[in-house]
């Protein structure tokens, strides 16, 4: 039974899935209306350009559409998961674009700045705050940290790509991977103590 | 498994979170992670870092665009998918208290109808079964393997409403594919293509676009004899 738009909007994310698994615009519309900013957001942070992301944001709302029974909750939030399907279809794009290189804001702490946008519910600006508070963990990773971590996660490249972009042996740059996750989680755990 | 062989692989456990391995690498680390306990421990450690990694990036706006057409594409895909409920059953129909009441009503309602032109099946050609309920007259006109079902002094319906008919064929109930959609003169109609073992054809009221089961009461019952 397809659920009306006021009642999906009730439900929690996880309860939307299984109907967005049998078909429910509703229950999917709500969906991206929760996430699909921070979707585009991170499309356009991977690939570097409007056009590009909104290509990837949809195409990954497409395959959750296709495949929302896919969803595991034993495995984590649907936001993650949500992220992380964008993430993945991100990068197979910079991967497609041959000679395209990713945008990579290494130092520039502008890049880690949060644009003024409108805060439509409680749960938005909580999320807004936890991301400031994130942006904070990451600003404080030493320069080395920060970069690995972010030509991995952002820029789509493995280890050995890393080292050999960065001029560092691989053990070395799995090492400052480790390091950069221990400390972000660190000041995360802290930021909630 | 020993220290030394746990420590290999926990080397490579932030690069597997952070999609960094290659796709034999990953398969390797995940063959050993489905038996090592300390490595599932520390991932479930990691894991508010990594998943926190999408969170910290600029927010931009998506253009209001993107959403319509996902909508777009979305809702067409949809629709062929909302009409087979022929494998489903008639949900609040199978509760008692209102499988009762609609029984009576059915009672009701087989002893109130008319049949025109003849009578019904035996009749050899189209037969009409005709009945009124709550001030609207329904008629269903059958010919051959199907009918036509028509609705007159229908109510105006709110602009999110519209009218959906249903049959019930052995126990399961189907959706009619075309939704019923009132004229000025509160007239509306739509064709049963296969009327076959239809033993109850109804109506309810429903959001735009129609759902996949009955969402409410009916507003029309009508039993159809065999």
């Amino acid at each position: 039974m397809a659920v009306r738009r006021e009642k999906a909007e009730r439900l929690a994310d996880e309860e939307l899935m299984p109907l967005v698994g049998r078909k429910d615009p509703e229950a999917f519309e709500v969906l991206y209306d929760r996430h699909g900013g921070a979707a585009y957001s991170l499309a356009y942070r991977i690939v570097g350009n409007p056009a590009a992301a909104e290509e990837v944001t949809q195409e990954a709302f497409i395959s959750v559409w296709r495949s929302g029974a896919r969803f595991d909750a034993a495995r984590g939030s649907v936001r993650s998961w949500l992220l992380s399907v964008v993430r993945n279809r991100a990068i197979d794009f910079l991967r497609s674009k041959a000679g395209k290189a990713p945008k990579l804001d290494f130092d520039d702490e502008s890049a880690l700045e949060q644009r003024p946008a409108t805060e439509r519910t409680e749960e938005e600006a909580l999320r807004r705050e936890t991301a400031g508070e994130v942006r904070g963990a990451i600003g404080k990773l030493p320069g080395e940290q920060a970069k690995v971590i972010q030509l991995a996660y952002f820029g789509g490249f493995s280890h050995s790509e890393i080292a050999q972009i960065l001029q560092l042996p691989m053990g070395t740059v799995k090492g400052r991977m480790r390091l950069g996750l221990e400390k972000i989680r660190g000041e995360l755990a802290e930021g909630l103590a | 498994m020993s220290d030394s062989d746990h420590k290999r692989w926990s080397e490579d456990l932030a690069a597997y979170m952070l999609g960094a391995l290659t796709p034999d690498e990953t398969a390797g680390f995940e063959r050993h992670l489905e038996g090592c306990e300390r490595c599932q421990g520390e991932m479930r450690w990691f894991e508010p870092a990594v998943n926190s990694l999408p969170e910290s990036v600029e927010r931009q706006e998506p253009p209001p665009r993107l959403r319509a057409a996902l909508m777009t594409e979305v809702r067409a895909d949809a629709k062929p998918q909302r009409r087979p409920a022929k494998q489903r059953s008639w949900g609040w129909f199978s509760k008692p208290a209102v499988a009762f009441a609609v029984l009576v009503l059915a009672v009701a309602l087989v002893g109130g109808y008319e049949i025109g032109k003849g009578g019904s099946d035996d009749s050899g050609g189209a037969s009409t079964l005709v009945t009124r309920e709550h001030g609207i007259t329904v008629k269903m006109v059958r010919d051959g393997d199907g009918g036509t079902l028509h609705l007159a002094n229908v109510h105006q319906l709110p602009p999110d409403k519209v009218l959906e008919a249903w049959v019930r064929r052995e126990g399961t109930v189907e959706a009619v594919p075309a939704l019923l959609v009132p004229d000025r003169k509160g007239q509306a109609e739509t064709r049963i293509a296969d009327m076959s073992g239809v033993d109850t054809v109804m109506v309810t009221e429903e959001p735009q676009g129609g759902s996949d089961e009955p969402t409410g009461q009916p507003i029309v019952t009508m039993s159809v004899p065999q």
